[in-house]
């Protein structure tokens, strides 16, 4: 009698089957048996056999051992609570995330997460990198955040290595950047190079005959002096860089969490200075992160803020109140970073210099560098003021190339005349427009939001020096082993640049 | 009795009538005035007895310290909340201070009652009050964990006590310890004698908490916000003790032999947890699981059942309820600064906060406990008597004392010592409230070092 009832329920539910399938199981009678009656009649066995399976699969998610809840919560959400909130999971965020549960001495001491926008790093600075490394930096406090990332990435397994995963591979080619100076450069080239010296970096000055002797291949015409980096320099790999830290930190405890910052809600207390004016410190209490393509959010009870958003720091910084007070007190000035979009671009040159390929940086700022093994080449230049492209997207300009970057390049290397671009894409770069130096300390107005940003593109070099520069400050009250502090926020409101004349 | 009952029945409508400025003040002042009445139930009419003028409320001097910690406590607890739920509405404010008032009142029931059913009955009805301040003003999602654990770990606990209740009641013919302390306990041979030992003292084990089943505590204290938590430490904890002390009376000669293994895991679990605090990572969770190994101390000397031991036993209750107690309170302040409880961001405070770091001292010291506070009192009759009881508990009780030392050194240092965070050079001044609140929960304990015959209950 039941299966009599299922069998016009079977030919029901076949003729509901797409296409080949329903036409293959289909039997005789392949109409459906219900007329257009809207009676009720037969509703009830129609329905009953579908009633049952979901009542069957209600009951086995329900039974123990499955991880049915009645209060369902969305796994993807950030906790409620946590310690620590990076905002920006790129190298900087990860890093800092990683050396924050590298010095916590028991486990889960500090409840880390890293909120990121945009898993798929479409946009990320880090992701977008050259990959760069080097110590010719003319401050001090650079040269060493370099020369110790560089320590960090040549024993990157002692640091990050994961258990039964495999080892990590930077790709590290250490071969070294190579700066030219024109006549109007070579003094501060050697000035430079000297400051480089004094702290242990080692950097070589070469003459134009000794430039010629080492690599043939380069036109020393209207080159007065060269610096050549001879030990922990070259280029790596920011996804492999980027990836190592993630994973690292998150079999250390890490939450990973795919959002978007939308505010931070602070509160906030009004004082006196000496002087009499009214200052109003903000303490971030909740981060209100919002999910991919939802309007669900979650906010998460913090203790601090970390914002690690690169290029877009500026905005996040803006969620805390900073930039947003009267233009004249320390509340009305900005986050001085921005996103300035710079091109890559990628030729194939047949017969261009070989593997001892340093980076190059032409006196005019063309820089070219060598990328794998089968004579292909990465090159692109930093746009003058007036030239800057347009950041609102990742567009990239070939005229630019053509016009701009490629005369240079081939002026340089005589090689490059005979090129075939191969293709080429955009990056940001988190550009401190204040004076081109990372940005590390936490804000005078706002108690408990740290800022690493502002790196200018020298950012992923000096990652795992940022990130255990941040955690010493946050775990254990200062800098410990780098003195960071000319690279504070106090110079953003005092006036005094940092000015790091290297720039590539 | 009635001159406390009363107020606090009468303390309903003031949180509805009074006008939202003066809620806290009035209901404050009120709870004040309680506490110093209640102050008069120490006078003893007679040194041994039971003071009542009813056959069912009346005090002893078992029920009477107790009783006054507990209206001393309501006042702190009013005070300590002040700050954390000024920004909810002020009907919510109401609800939340008449929640707090209707376990203060089921409280004094309960340390009151001269039945034991009226004790029992007391006792689940406390859970009512505690689960709704834990499940709704908590902070984070595992409230309603730990609200759970809280909740069916003690009922599953004192189901059985209502069976073996029903069955003393049967046997016996009536309840009233007033009258069951002078009946002849039953010789307890049979199997379901055994059993029925059990099903007396579990409900109090459980909410003592014993060793092994503590687990519902570290997640009540630390999900619940700061009254919660105080009244968790304070109070609640020692109605497990006090339970326990009446009813054992009646249980005697059996408990002689039945009570080794609760006696040993209680020793072990001193060890035990005093070691999970050195390694806890959250503030909050640290001091719970302190208390729990100090009311391991208490379960052992209360089991042992000779005069010191429940003196010793009572003696630590009460240090220990304001001890705890102030160090939540504590913890709550570097709370609502900070948002995080976790021992690694906020530290070197004696620097920013000096005289909170004070508070901080004293109440670690009371922790570990420091002679001449009554804390060492406490613990030191108890590990004199159950030396007495058997040689080998030195060890356990010695390394117990050792351990509760380095973990509140620890917790001291951590805080207050090391290296300032960054996180905490611009944090909110400490106000006079909080330091009223640490000077009424820290001078009691001083002053009773003067005077501990209050404590002592009827033994000596």
């Amino acid at each position: 009698m039941w299966r009599g009832v299922c069998r016009p329920l079977n030919t029901l539910s076949d003729s509901l089957i797409s296409g080949a399938r329903g036409a293959r199981y289909a039997r005789c009678r392949t109409a459906p048996i219900r007329g257009f009656s809207a009676g009720k009649g037969d509703d009830f066995f129609k329905d009953v056999e579908s009633e049952l399976k979901k009542f069957r699969a209600k009951a086995a998610a329900a039974l123990p051992g499955s991880d049915w809840t009645p209060l369902a919560v969305n796994p993807a959400l950030p906790p409620e609570r946590a310690d620590v909130v990076i905002v920006g999971g790129g190298v900087v965020g990860w890093s800092v995330a990683y050396w924050l549960k590298k010095k916590e001495r028991i486990r889960d001491g500090v409840r880390v997460v890293v909120v990121e926008r945009d898993p798929t790093y479409s946009q990320a600075s880090t992701v977008l990198s050259v990959g760069g490394i080097r110590q010719q930096f003319s401050m001090p406090e650079n040269i060493h955040m370099s020369m110790f990332s560089s320590d960090f990435m040549r024993n990157i397994n002692e640091h990050l290595d994961v258990m039964n995963e495999d080892p990590v591979d930077l790709q590290f080619n250490h071969a070294g950047y190579l700066f030219l100076a024109s006549e109007n450069g070579a003094e501060i080239m050697e000035h430079n190079y000297n400051i480089q010296r004094g702290e242990g970096a080692k950097v070589s000055l070469l003459s134009p005959t000794q430039l010629k002797n080492k690599f043939p291949w380069i036109n020393t015409e209207g080159v007065v002096l060269a610096s050549y980096g001879m030990e922990n320099e070259g280029w790596f790999d920011p996804w492999a860089l980027l990836n190592a830290f993630r994973k690292k930190a998150i079999s250390m405890g890490v939450y990973q969490c795919f959002g978007e910052v939308t505010g931070l809600q602070c509160s906030s207390r009004e004082m006196m200075t000496a002087g009499g004016e009214p200052v109003e410190f903000k303490r971030i209490h909740h981060v209100i992160v919002r999910m991919p393509n939802s309007l669900e959010f979650q906010p998460v009870e913090c203790g601090l803020v970390v914002n690690a958003a690169g290029a877009w720091s500026r905005k996040v910084a803006e969620m805390a109140g900073i930039g947003t007070g009267c233009k004249d007190t320390m509340a009305g000035i900005p986050l001085p970073v921005e996103p300035r979009k710079r091109y890559v671009y990628v030729f194939h040159c047949p017969n261009g210099p070989g593997l001892e390929m340093p980076l190059l940086i032409d006196p005019s700022g063309a820089y070219a560098r060598r990328e794998g093994l089968g004579g292909n080449f990465l090159g692109g230049l930093s746009p003058s003021e007036e030239e800057e492209p347009d950041a609102s997207d990742l567009e990239v300009d070939h005229d630019f190339f053509q016009e701009k970057v490629w005369p240079k390049l081939a002026h340089r290397v005589p090689d490059f005349q005979n090129i075939k671009v191969k293709s080429a894409w955009a990056g940001y770069y988190d550009y401190n427009t204040f004076d081109q130096n990372g940005i590390l300390g936490i804000h005078p107005l706002v108690n408990n939001m740290y800022l690493a940003t502002g790196f200018s593109g020298h950012g992923l070099q000096q990652s795992p020096a940022t990130g255990r520069a941040l955690a010493e400050l946050i775990l254990d009250g200062g800098f410990q082993t780098l003195d960071l502090a000319a690279l504070g926020l106090g110079r953003l409101f005092s006036g005094v640049r940092a000015l790091e004349r290297n720039i590539v | 009795m009635l001159k406390i009952l009363i107020p606090t029945l009468m303390l309903f409508p003031t949180t509805w009538l009074a006008t939202p400025k003066w809620l806290w003040t009035t209901t404050t002042a009120q709870a004040l005035i309680i506490a110093t009445a209640s102050l008069t139930l120490l006078n003893w009419s007679s040194e041994t007895g039971w003071t009542s003028t009813n056959p069912y409320l009346g005090t002893d001097p078992l029920s009477t310290p107790l009783l006054v910690l507990t209206c001393w406590l309501l006042p702190l607890m009013i005070l300590a909340s002040q700050n954390h739920i000024s920004p909810e509405p002020v009907s919510r404010q109401r609800t939340y201070i008449t929640l707090l008032v209707s376990l203060q009142l089921f409280l004094i029931m309960a340390f009151g009652a001269t039945e034991i059913i009226l004790f029992y009955i007391m006792f689940e009805t406390t859970l009512i009050p505690t689960l709704i301040i834990i499940t709704r003003w908590g902070n984070q999602t595992e409230r309603l964990n730990a609200g759970t654990y809280f909740l069916f770990y003690t009922l599953a606990g004192s189901l059985p006590l209502l069976v073996a209740l029903l069955i003393l009641q049967k046997e016996m013919g009536s309840l009233s310890m007033l009258i069951i302390q002078y009946m002849q306990p039953a010789p307890l041979c049979t199997w379901a004698d055994k059993i029925w030992w059990a099903a007396c003292l579990i409900a109090f084990l459980v909410k003592m908490p014993l060793y092994g089943v503590h687990l519902w505590l570290p997640k009540a204290h630390v999900e619940a916000p700061v009254a919660g938590s105080m009244v968790l430490a304070a109070v609640l904890l020692k109605l497990g003790g006090y339970g326990m002390m009446r009813m054992i009376i009646m249980l005697e000669p059996a408990s002689k032999n039945l009570a080794y293994p609760f006696i040993i895991l209680a020793l072990w679990g001193i060890i035990m947890t005093g070691s999970i605090c050195l390694r806890q990572t959250d503030l909050k969770s640290l001091i719970a699981y302190s208390s729990v190994s100090h009311m391991g101390l208490v379960v052992a000397g209360i089991l042992i059942q000779t005069p010191w031991g429940f003196t010793g036993a009572i003696i630590l209750m009460i240090a220990h309820g304001l001890a705890s107690s102030a160090l939540f309170c504590l913890a709550n302040t570097n709370y609502e600064r900070l948002h995080s409880r976790t021992l690694l961001l906020a530290r070197g405070m004696q620097a920013i906060l000096p005289l909170m770091a004070a508070w901080w001292f004293i109440a670690n010291l009371a922790n570990l406990a420091l002679p001449p506070l009554p804390n060492l009192m406490g613990e030191l009759i108890i590990i004199t008597s159950m030396f007495n009881w058997s040689s080998w508990t030195i060890i356990l009780t010695g390394t117990g004392t050792l351990i509760t030392a380095s973990y509140s050194l620890y917790m001291y240092l951590m805080t207050q010592r090391g290296p300032v965070t960054t996180l905490i050079t611009a944090i909110e001044p400490s106000h006079t409230r909080e330091h009223l609140l640490m000077a009424l929960h820290l001078i009691p304990i001083i002053m009773l070092t003067l005077k501990p015959e209050l404590m002592w209950g009827w033994c000596f």
